[in-house]
């Protein structure tokens, strides 16, 4: 195959296969036939790469470490809305005291809003990274649930 | 390696379902990567990538065996 072909299909793949695979792969492609049926073959795997990486956790391991799972914003937005859920009731319990009121006040609604709306936030980072990295998506589930618990634990021991 | 497998099995691999097969391998810790001969990459196989494939050769032969006796048998 002619070289600059060769260097342009190995371009397709994902950088951190290219890193692993692609001076052998492209020695392999240069060696090889260069037809439409090669071409079209790596094309279709270099996709295939892309959406579901084979060597993605070996590679790149780096990536699916607790740390950096928990800077994605589907981690790191659920325990922050708890924690904000947490600051409203706290805010609220120091400024008018524990004493439950008929009618519920925008800090209820405020702390309703943020505790129901981290569920779709949770339920895709559960389905996008449960496959990938589980035991660190565990630890980061098991922190996202420790931390709206903690958001609960006020409205439930106080009555509010 | 793609020869190889054309002249056992009669299919020619493309590269890029090679290296997917490789690639695969490879996670698995069926076969290890040698240092480099120039830009090429030759592997060989772990010791739990033979008893992997004995295993499945052992399937695959006990599979071949029943289905070539029920053959007969029609």
């Amino acid at each position: 195959m002619n070289p600059a072909l060769a260097h342009l299909l190995t371009r397709l793949y994902p950088r951190a296969w290219r890193e692993r695979y692609g001076t052998e792969f492209e020695a392999l492609l240069q060696t090889g036939r260069g037809d439409l049926r090669t071409s079209a073959n790596v094309v279709w795997s270099a996709l295939g790469e892309h959406i579901s990486p084979i060597r993605s956790s070996k590679m790149d391991q780096s990536a699916h470490s607790f740390g950096a799972i928990m800077k994605r914003p589907s981690a790191f937005l659920p325990p922050a809305m708890s924690l904000a859920a947490l600051a409203i009731v706290l805010g609220y319990v120091a400024m008018y005291g524990a004493a439950r009121e008929p009618d519920e006040g925008s800090a209820a609604h405020l702390w309703q809003l943020l505790m129901a709306g981290q569920m779709p936030v949770l339920a895709f980072f559960a389905i996008k990274w449960l496959p990938r990295a589980p035991r660190q998506t565990l630890c980061v589930l098991a922190l996202q649930a420790g931390v709206a618990l903690a958001a609960m634990a006020p409205v439930f021991f106080l009555n509010l | 390696m793609i020869e190889d497998i054309a002249s056992i099995c009669g299919t020619r691999l493309g590269p890029g379902t090679l290296y997917g097969a490789i690639a695969r391998l490879e996670q698995l810790g069926w076969i290890e990567p040698l240092p480099p001969e120039e830009r090429r990459r030759p592997y060989r196989i772990t010791a739990e990538g033979l008893r992997v494939l004995r295993a499945k050769l052992a399937t695959l032969q006990r599979v071949a065996k029943a289905g070539v006796g029920r053959l007969q048998a029609l």
